[in-house]
């Protein structure tokens, strides 16, 4: 007697969420601070400046690695809408896996990075720039936004 | 007779897969990036130290208060802001090879175009610090006393009174 043979095969699979693990996060801990300024005269700020660097903590997996990208003004902007002209250079970024201002990879702020996040699941981003006021520059304060991205992957 | 329906060997797989689709996670945070511009410095020396005629032996004073005769610079800047300054101040006003020797220097400082309502500085004391006034200006005011040997020439003398101010 043959029956009927059914062969169930049930393949179940599952694959964990990354929401298991640590999550990624990015958090603004200073600003970019080019200070008083005078017309006429570029102000540069070093990503090794304790003081006046931008600086960005990063937070995931531990040992993993992420992709950090910028998005950077080209200007600050000041009172009745005038502009102050901003410049990154190849150099301005840098990445510190101990999150040590003194201990740091630089790295291309306009450019993608790949960071590796530490045994803590730590880093840190340092960021420096140049401020160049027109010799007509009006006076006032200015401002801008800096925005690190961070992409991690599983 | 058993009839079975064919024999159907059904294999069904049934994959279950489950889970999420496998995507990158994207985060980010921000800073703000600032800078002040300040007005830049002017200095401007609007009127000339003037003692006039003077006579051999005879010393003669100008006060900073004089209106028509004591030296004035007028400065302007970023309002409010503290500067320093500093007088570069000669010791003798020249003509050829003759001096004329100048001392007991006297000066004002106001935010306003005015000897009344500032303060007294020494000239000669300097640097020393003040601060622009909200409109971003201040007034010195500068005096001193010439004192001609008797046997000094006649002639025209001169000299030069540098005031620097810096932020």
């Amino acid at each position: 007697m043959r029956g009927l043979r059914y062969a169930f095969l049930l393949t179940a699979t599952a694959i964990m969420p990354l929401a298991g693990q640590r999550p990624i996060s990015v958090t603004g801990i200073q600003s970019l601070t080019f200070g008083i300024l005078l017309p006429g005269m570029p102000t540069v700020v070093s990503r090794t400046d304790p003081v006046k660097s931008g600086r960005f903590d990063l937070g995931g997996p531990h040992d993993t690695q992420g992709q950090v990208s910028f998005s950077l003004p080209s200007v600050l902007t000041g009172p009745a809408g005038a502009t102050l002209p901003l410049f990154f250079s190849g150099s301005d970024a840098g990445y510190s896996q101990s999150q040590n201002i003194g201990s740091q990879i630089g790295f291309d702020p306009k450019q993608p990075f790949l960071v590796t996040f530490s045994g803590q699941g730590r880093g840190s981003v340092f960021l420096g720039g140049t401020a160049q006021p027109a010799p007509t520059q009006r006076a006032g304060s200015y401002s801008g936004t800096i925005t690190l991205n961070l992409t991690a992957f599983p | 007779m058993y009839t079975a329906s064919k024999a159907a060997l059904a294999t069904l797989v049934l994959a279950l897969v489950a889970g999420t689709t496998v995507r990158a996670q994207g985060v980010n945070g921000s800073i703000t990036a600032t800078a002040s511009v300040q007005s830049p410095i002017a200095v401007a020396g609007v009127q000339n130290l003037a003692f006039g005629n003077v006579f051999p032996g005879v010393a003669k004073t100008v006060a900073y208060s004089d209106a028509t005769n004591a030296g004035r610079f007028d400065v302007t800047g970023q309002a409010s802001t503290p500067v320093t300054y500093s007088f570069t101040l000669p010791g003798n006003l020249t003509t050829g090879g003759n001096n004329l020797p100048i001392g007991s220097w006297t000066g004002y400082l106001n935010g306003a175009n005015s000897t009344s309502g500032g303060a007294a500085i020494t000239p000669s004391s300097t640097p020393a610090g003040s601060t622009l006034s909200a409109g971003g200006t201040l007034y010195f005011f500068v005096g001193a006393t010439v004192t001609p040997p008797v046997n000094l020439p006649a002639g025209s003398y001169t000299g030069t009174v540098t005031l620097t101010v810096s932020y």
